[in-house]
């Protein structure tokens, strides 16, 4: 059985969910990557987050997924696959019906609905792809399970029935009048003279009339009764119904179900990025590299949604990031408010989505593939000591600090900020060392100058910060340049002779 | 359906309306005029105006003249209008009666807020659109008829074409039409069993036949309604023996089922029912909700006319010459006898008339004495230009200027001027939004402004500003105590022959009296405090 998010001899990771049950890596919530995962699955009908919960861990996977993913993007073939998981979803609400409903015959209606449902959504899927030529693995094979299916005995069958009995159904009318506590019902001939008589004086209304019943799948009293008088003339029909129940109990083929679960992984994420670009913001896919990351306009996807979700008018700052070759850890210093988690938690961004085999928040991007994301952010916990928080925050780290995956990334943010000065400096040179000693990559975010001096694969960066404390939300190697700022109550309000022409340019005289 | 008295091709909408309407309401003292409209309906009491809910005669006037007509077109329009209802008032309160109660007798139906359709959900919904479509069809009905009582002496474009439109959108084909509906509906809303005699009985019921297929699950699917009507129903004993007949019958008929009995059948019956008559609704609800808002809309409308014929009686009242304003070219403003009525309502007296001319002059800095009548006069174009820009007739002999649909007033009350930089920061800040909104065909009211400051600093962001927003094409009238300003300009102008710069003051004759009249006058270098101090101190 194969799978379009793992490649065949690889077993299926565990696909974890966000729930109580299972403790989830924290550089979901550290780089805020669970607000995206929810926004990504706010643009699917229903949650879909779960599909995220796992980062591969395997680069092999990564280059599936990232093959897969550019198939998707290419022309058309993202809104047909649409067409596959809506129409999958309804099958799925025909089968539920029929466990839902107890009159017998109407069971037996929706068991043919479903049945006709997943035959059409297979053949369509087999369609669409007829003319595609998947550059990747996975819709390669995809195509050719598709190809041997639909021909099969077993399909042709279920699919020909099925289609047969629903046209018979759909054909016949019922007659039912009203009045005076008493209902008829007679054979219909489809005519509905007040109806045509309301077209007629309303031209264009687009009212239609509903079956009254549709609050409940079972069919209603009048329903039951009217198909009772129906069916003394249609016996034959009804016992044909009975047989195609009998003959195709279980249908549905488990790969078209777990392909129906796993599409969403790629359309969700399109869906989501093609949102964000109609706003303005950008997407790109990151090019693999050995041992340097590369990005121009990277920015941080979580903070974009929060500004986008409290409709505020604020402009995000990307950034231009560059670790060259030997080079190992970015050590992040400036002041408070000056952007530095944002810019880290970017970087971690980026390492994310590249790791999945999907599109990062950046206008080029160049980055290895990692094994392992790593992360260690401050806990805000006013209760806890000053001791207290320092050895939560070792106990924490140690596993970090134990790792011996080189291909990990790492992402620090604000250590030992508790304890002396001189103790914080030697203990997160520390731990800059072994890391760099290791080869991984990473950030270090911190208030302490003298790390960005720790060992000669690291590179500082610094927040850069203007006149009376202005912060520009721009992270440069080396320090930031002085930018002139001066305030006065009438150049506050634009209204200074020139500051007027200039805002009214546009009035014709 | 649209009324269009207001607009020869459009309903009326609050948009593109005044920037800042409070404040151009606020300083122009435009509340009284709206209250004039009002007041003179009060005087003529025939009925008490405005349905509960809805706008009485000064909130519409205040809605409609919130919005400013932008071109000679529409002005004339509305004038046209306005001339023929001086002559027929008597259609005029007519018409806003029916408007009136239509909108009152909906209220009681039950209206919800703007949109009108019921839940189509609910029986009592249903049983709501059903009264109120019937209250519409039947107030088109009656309009129909006074505007056709009336449709041979009416000449106004407006007004021949709401005649023409009633009677072509409600044709007698579709009045009949309408009223078969609301027949054949009768038994949803009007269903009670009536006793004629002793043991016999009337009521109204449905007869309703429906086609429909068989879907998914032995659901019924597209349903087409065949027949609905109401039929009187004569019967001898209410649930009496005919009725035990009448259900033995269905019960032996194969093709039959008595809901008598049943109560689940008896609900379907009732659901059925309800889905055949709230389709029928939902169709008309469109048409529903178009009459509503035309009776909305013609409320609004002729409310305005008629608060129009209450200002000029007013006017007419108190002796004050009025006329119907010209549109001139932008740079016009000519104007003889121009009154500020709104001092005279509030104070009683029959102010000063003004008579002058400024065509051409893009600048008009007005400076002199206080309590000269400076302020007035700068109102008093404030208040005609907005009465012009709604179509109404102006106190003056005669008035023409181009239209300013962008027209701000930055008025600054010298009693409450201080030196306070809270004050003045406001006052910036007002600037600001004013300079935001500014766009072709401005003019902009500036009295008093920047006197929060010291007269130096006030005259320099002044100078500023005028010069910024003049060179930009924005028409601008300043009353001023700023003399370094009105010097300053004044001392670049005087040599210019041609110049669009006009300064004016409060005329004074030789011995000192004041008349009030603004006349063209060189900026006065004196300070008007000085004198002010003569006056009250040494005089």
């Amino acid at each position: 059985m194969f799978s379009i998010l793992y490649p065949k001899d690889i077993p299926s990771g565990v696909i974890n969910t966000p729930d109580d049950s299972k403790e989830v890596e924290s550089f979901y919530t550290d780089l805020n990557i669970d607000r995206i995962i929810g926004k990504i699955s706010e643009c699917w009908s229903k949650d879909i987050s779960g599909l995220y919960y796992s980062f591969p861990e395997n680069i092999e996977v990564t280059e599936y997924r990232k093959n897969i993913f550019s198939d998707i993007k290419k022309g058309s073939l993202l809104s047909l696959l649409d067409y596959f998981v809506s129409d999958m979803e309804k099958f799925e609400l025909f089968s539920q019906r029929k466990d839902e409903v107890e009159n017998e015959d109407s069971k037996d209606i929706w068991h043919v609905r479903a049945a006709a449902k997943y035959a059409q959504t297979v053949m369509k899927l087999r369609d669409v792809l007829e003319d595609f030529k998947p550059g990747s693995e996975g819709i390669g094979n995809l195509k050719k399970f598709l190809e041997d299916y639909c021909v099969s005995e077993e399909f042709v069958n279920l699919s020909s029935d099925a289609e047969k009995l629903l046209k018979e159904l759909s054909g016949f009318r019922l007659h039912i009048s009203y009045s005076d506590n008493r209902f008829t019902v007679t054979e219909g001939e489809g005519k509905g003279k007040y109806e045509d008589l309301l077209s007629e004086c309303f031209p264009g209304h687009d009212k239609f009339m509903k079956n009254p019943y549709l609050d409940s799948p079972e069919p209603s009293m009048l329903e039951y009764e009217a198909v009772r008088i129906f069916k003394k003339n249609h016996r034959e029909f009804f016992d044909r119904v009975e047989s195609f129940v009998k003959n195709y109990k279980n249908f549905a083929r488990e790969e078209i179900i777990l392909l129906k679960e796993q599409l969403p992984y790629y359309q969700a994420f399109l869906k989501f990025t093609d949102k964000m670009k109609q706003k303005g913001y950008f997407f790109c896919t990151p090019e693999k590299s050995d041992d340097e990351i590369i990005a121009d306009d990277l920015y941080d996807l979580a903070l974009v949604l929060a500004i986008e979700e409290g409709g505020k008018k604020e402009k995000i700052v990307p950034n231009d990031v560059k670790l060259a070759k030997g080079e190992s850890f970015f050590v992040l210093t400036g002041p408070n408010q000056g952007g530095k988690t944002t810019f880290a938690r970017s970087l971690g961004q980026l390492v994310f989505f590249s790791g999945m085999g999907l599109d990062v928040p950046a206008l080029n991007a160049k980055a290895p593939y990692y094994k392992k994301l790593l992360t260690h952010f401050e806990v805000e916990e006013s209760s806890n000591t000053g001791r207290g928080k320092l050895t939560e925050e070792l106990t924490r780290l140690r596993p970090i600090m134990q790792t011996k995956e080189k291909e990990a990334f790492v992402v620090i943010n604000e250590l030992f900020t508790t304890a002396a000065n001189y103790d914080a400096n030697i203990m997160g040179k520390r731990v800059l060392d072994r890391l760099c000693g290791l080869g991984c990559h990473g950030i270090y975010v911190t208030h302490l100058g003298e790390l960005a001096k720790a060992n000669e694969r690291v590179v500082s960066l610094r927040a850069e910060v203007g006149e009376n404390e202005e912060r520009t939300f721009r992270v440069f190697r080396g320090d930031a340049e002085d930018i002139a700022y001066a305030n006065h109550q009438v150049q506050k309000y634009g209204l200074t002779y020139n500051q007027i022409r200039e805002s009214m340019g546009e009035i014709s005289k | 359906m649209n009324v269009n008295l207001l607009y020869p091709d459009r309903e009326w909408r609050t948009e593109k309306t005044y920037y800042g309407w409070d404040w151009i309401v606020k300083d122009l003292g435009l509340r009284a005029l709206f209250e004039m409209a009002e007041k003179g309906s009060r005087g003529s009491g025939r009925r008490k105006i405005g349905s509960a809910g809805d706008p009485d005669l000064s909130q519409i006037m205040n809605k409609v003249m919130h919005v400013p007509l932008t071109t000679e077109e529409e002005v004339l329009y509305r004038q046209e209008i306005l001339q023929e209802c001086f002559v027929y008032e008597g259609l005029v309160q007519s018409l806003f009666d029916l408007a009136s109660d239509v909108l009152s007798e909906w209220n009681s139906l039950g209206r919800k807020g703007k949109s009108n359709a019921g839940n189509p959900d609910s029986k009592a919904g249903i049983m709501t659109d059903i009264n109120i479509f019937s209250l519409f069809v039947s107030a088109m009905a009656d309009l129909k008829a006074l505007l056709s009582d009336n449709a041979p002496r009416l000449n106004s474009k407006g007004f021949k074409s709401l005649c023409e439109q009633v009677e072509s959108e409600f044709d007698d084909e579709t009045q009949k039409v309408m009223e078969g509906i609301v027949k054949d509906l009768d038994f949803y809303v009007n269903g009670s069993v009536e006793m004629i005699r002793k043991n016999e009985f009337v009521s109204n019921i449905s007869v309703i036949s429906v086609d429909c297929g068989i879907a998914d699950g032995l659901k019924f699917t597209e349903p087409k309604l065949d027949s609905i009507e109401t039929k009187r129903h004569f019967f001898r004993s209410h649930n009496g023996v005919i009725s035990k007949i009448n259900a033995f019958v269905a019960a032996v008929s194969p093709n039959s089922l008595t809901t008598y009995g049943d109560q689940e059948l008896s609900e379907d019956a009732e659901a059925f029912v309800k889905e055949a008559v709230g389709y029928v609704m939902s169709v008309c609800s469109s048409r529903m909700y178009e009459y509503g808002r035309f009776f909305e809309q013609l409320y609004t409308q002729v409310g305005f006319y008629l608060g129009a014929i209450n200002i000029r009686k007013w006017m007419k009242n108190h002796w004050i010459t009025y006329c119907f304003p010209i549109v001139g070219k932008k740079d016009s403003l000519a104007y003889e006898g121009l009154k500020e009525i709104v001092m005279c309502e509030e104070q009683g007296k029959d102010p000063v008339g003004n008579t002058g001319n400024m065509d051409g002059k893009m600048l008009a800095i007005i400076t002199g004495a206080n309590q000269g009548g400076k302020s007035t006069f700068l109102r008093s174009i404030g208040i005609a230009q907005v009465m012009m820009q709604s179509g109404l007739c102006v106190p003056a002999e005669s008035y023409t200027s181009g239209l300013y649909p962008n027209l701000f007033t930055h008025f600054t009350r010298r009693e409450d001027s201080q030196m306070n930089s809270g004050r003045l920061d406001e006052e910036l800040r007002r600037m600001r939004l004013i300079i935001d909104h500014l766009g072709e065909n401005s003019l902009i009211l500036l009295n008093e402004s920047f006197a929060s400051t010291t007269e130096k600093e006030g005259s320099s962001i002044m100078y500023d500003i005028v010069k910024a927003v003049g060179e930009s094409g924005v028409r601008v009238f300043a009353v001023t105590h700023l003399l370094s300003f009105a010097q300053k300009v004044y001392e670049e102008m005087k040599d210019k022959p041609d110049s669009d710069i006009a300064f004016m003051s409060a005329e004074r004759l030789d011995n000192g009296t004041r008349t009030f009249k603004i006349l063209p006058h060189k900026p006065e270098l004196t300070s008007f405090g000085l004198e002010l101090y003569d006056e009250i101190i040494t005089g």
